[in-house]
């Protein structure tokens, strides 16, 4: 009975799983080539869905920062061919569930009791997974309650998991090395805050409260006093994720509402809190069918460093985009062209991102705008694609993009992608936005114009 | 002399010494009691050692026959629930098992010394394996099922052993560890896996 004593729990055993993923994709390949060989009308669609299967099925057997890594992936449907996608949203709803004794070994060790002494009710059998945990459903004081739970082990296993995602996923979204790690640095200190549980109850209490103001937002209560730096005990709130909640039906008015909830909820973490809930995956939204949206999970927040914003906003400001001179510098403070880039790259990189700036900021140019123009979407889809097809881009050996702008377009498509699924049309004006500051009252000095 | 106290004191002992007594009766001296007392409950200190180990599985056990909620678990919990007690158990008393760890984990020397633990974990794990075949956790096999203790005993072997090696906070990763193990364990016999790597097994040796 030899095999009980060797417990894949090390690196390299994990690094393992993943060589044998890499195999698995590059036998994909072969056979695509080969099929294609035979009878040229073999669609890649095909090739990606396979690949999408047998990389899903190692991430999801990974677990934490890993499953992670593939929400994160999921999340830019833009740079992702639609296969993966779909494959990968599955890792946004479930994986295995940790047993009953882990649980109350976890409580035991970090709260001082078991649930039952803690709790009036608490159901052993996990209600959803968490990416980083799982969540139970618990009663006390007459309430029903959301526990969330950190499987053990994660902040230790996050460093080695991305080490070993790292080529993988240059593999999968086609960008070099050096861009990789610019980006992982950011990626590993976000996922290392994650794993704190501490500060993303603080996160929560705080933010929710800055943003209790916003019409049709719900946040739930969070209890100090039954979470700890494993656990968090907050509100049980009741509602759909999305694919559920749009299988249901919901009206366009229902719809409408939520969006704009939505809408709402980030343009005032941008411009007035300048720190977003950077997690917008769909798991963290419950809709219900009176138009409210609950919102939780503040494990991940991005602070936004004002210059950052700055120079960020800017860039959608058609007047100032028309002087060449200040254009560039704010490309250059963006960190998308360099001062070692030939007047080519110059001209040729600036091109690609003024095209995709403009595609991305045509919701705030408008007064109105309806996330249900399937064609907005297709045309963002395809310019992406496009782009990271181009032999330019490919082969860049520099980064290019801050690493800032990381988190804050994955929130953007994120929130988009979330939008468009519920074909919303929001009030995107400037006014709506300004109306929200003033409302919160903050302190005059933030309240300036935005720059957009 | 109660059992209990000459294992306490000679634990104690050890943390504050480093090294086992000089004799018995060095050691009956610092308990202010007749060598024959300490006879008349073990014969040696390795007598006395070995009962060390076995008292953290008997009160593991102990804690845990009280417990309602690990009365209605499944085999499979139960073991689980069985090894996260331990650790905690033997938790308490880490300084004194990394003091002895040079001694139980050589190998060949540590069956000695954790014998009666040892004999008395196979009476608990028969007794899960036989829960097991009533809820259909463990498929019964001829032969195989009878070669299942050991397994489990190298189980806990490996989870001593990876707590005792364990840096991390409040030794999560032994957590961890004891998952996977406990579910890799369970899947192993509860499927047709382990008949399968036996057949082939078989198939291989005897097929040339």
């Amino acid at each position: 009975m030899k095999e009980q004593t060797s417990i894949p729990t090390g690196k390299v055993e994990r690094a393992s799983r993943f060589v044998a993923t890499g195999l698995k994709v590059g036998t994909n390949y072969l056979k695509h080539y080969t099929r294609k060989l035979i009878d040229p009308s073999t669609s890649r669609e095909e090739l990606h869905a396979d690949n999408a299967e047998d990389i899903y099925d190692t991430l999801s057997n990974l677990k934490g920062s890993a499953l992670k890594v593939a929400q994160m992936l999921s999340m830019d449907r833009g740079m992702l061919p639609k296969a993966y996608t779909e494959r990968f949203a599955m890792s946004q709803y479930s994986a295995p569930p940790l047993s009953g004794p882990l649980v109350v070994n976890t409580f035991i060790k970090t709260l001082g009791k078991t649930p039952a002494q803690l709790y009036d009710r608490f159901d052993m059998q996990a209600a959803n997974a968490a990416s980083i945990g799982q969540v139970h459903k618990a009663m006390k004081w007459g309430k029903e309650l959301a526990v969330k739970i950190q499987y053990p082990g994660v902040a230790s296993s996050v460093r080695s998991d991305l080490r070993i995602v790292k080529p993988f996923a240059i593999r999968i979204v086609g960008m070099n090395e050096v861009d990789m790690d610019k980006y992982f640095d950011e990626i590993e200190g976000k996922l290392l805050e994650e794993t704190d549980y501490r500060l993303e109850l603080r996160h929560s209490i705080e933010v929710s409260a800055q943003c209790s103001h916003i019409p049709n937002l719900v946040f739930p209560t969070y209890y100090p006093e039954l979470s700890s730096d494993r656990i968090i005990t907050m509100d049980w709130l009741k509602g759909f994720h999305l694919r559920e909640f749009l299988e249901r039906g919901p009206s366009q008015e229902v719809r409408n509402k939520i969006g704009q909830a939505l809408w709402d909820f980030y343009q005032y973490q941008v411009h007035a809190l300048r720190k977003v809930h950077a997690d917008p995956h769909p798991g963290n939204f419950l809709m219900r069918e009176d138009g409210t949206v609950g919102v939780f999970d503040f494990g991940c927040i991005k602070e936004i460093p004002e210059d950052f914003y700055v120079n960020y906003f800017l860039l959608v400001d058609k007047g100032i985009l028309k002087d060449e001179t200040r254009r560039r510098e704010i490309y250059t403070n963006l960190e998308m062209i360099h001062p070692t880039d030939t007047e080519k790259e110059i001209v040729f990189f600036s091109g690609l991102f003024q095209k995709m700036i403009d595609m991305l900021t045509l919701p705030f140019t408008r007064e109105e705008f309806d996330f249900g123009d399937e064609a907005y979407f297709a045309e963002i889809y395809n310019y992406m694609e496009y782009v990271s097809n181009l032999k330019e881009v490919r082969e860049s050996k520099v980064a290019r993009g801050s690493r800032h702008s990381l988190y804050v377009n994955r929130t953007y498509f994120g929130l988009y992608s979330i939008l468009s699924d519920l074909k919303a049309q929001v009030v995107t004006s400037q006014t709506r936005i300004m109306e929200l500051i003033e409302r919160a009252g903050v302190r005059a000095g933030k309240a300036e114009p935005l720059p957009m | 002399m109660e059992k209990k106290d000459i294992r306490d004191t000679y634990i104690k002992y050890w943390l504050e010494n480093g090294k086992r007594p000089v004799s018995v009766y060095a050691f009956c001296q610092q308990m202010s009691a007749q060598e024959a007392g300490f006879y008349d409950n073990y014969a040696s200190f390795e007598a006395l050692e070995k009962d060390i180990w076995r008292s953290y599985f008997e009160e593991t056990l102990l804690k845990l026959k009280d417990d309602e909620v690990y009365r209605n678990y499944s085999v499979r919990e139960k073991l689980l629930a069985f090894y996260f007690l331990w650790i905690q158990q033997l938790r308490e008393n880490r300084s004194f098992i990394l003091l002895q760890r040079e001694r139980f984990l050589l190998p060949g020397d540590h069956l000695g010394r954790l014998d009666s633990f040892r004999h008395a974990f196979y009476d608990y794990i028969r007794d899960l394996i036989k829960e097991g075949y009533q809820t259909g956790e463990i498929k019964e096999r001829k032969f195989i099922s009878d070669q299942f203790v050991h397994g489990f005993w190298a189980q806990a072997l490996f989870v001593l052993r990876y707590w005792i090696k364990d840096d991390s906070e409040r030794f999560e990763m032994t957590d961890a560890a004891i998952e996977k193990a406990v579910n890799l364990s369970f899947q192993l016999i509860g499927s047709g896996t382990l008949d399968s790597i036996l057949d082939f097994g078989k198939f291989v040796f005897a097929g040339k």
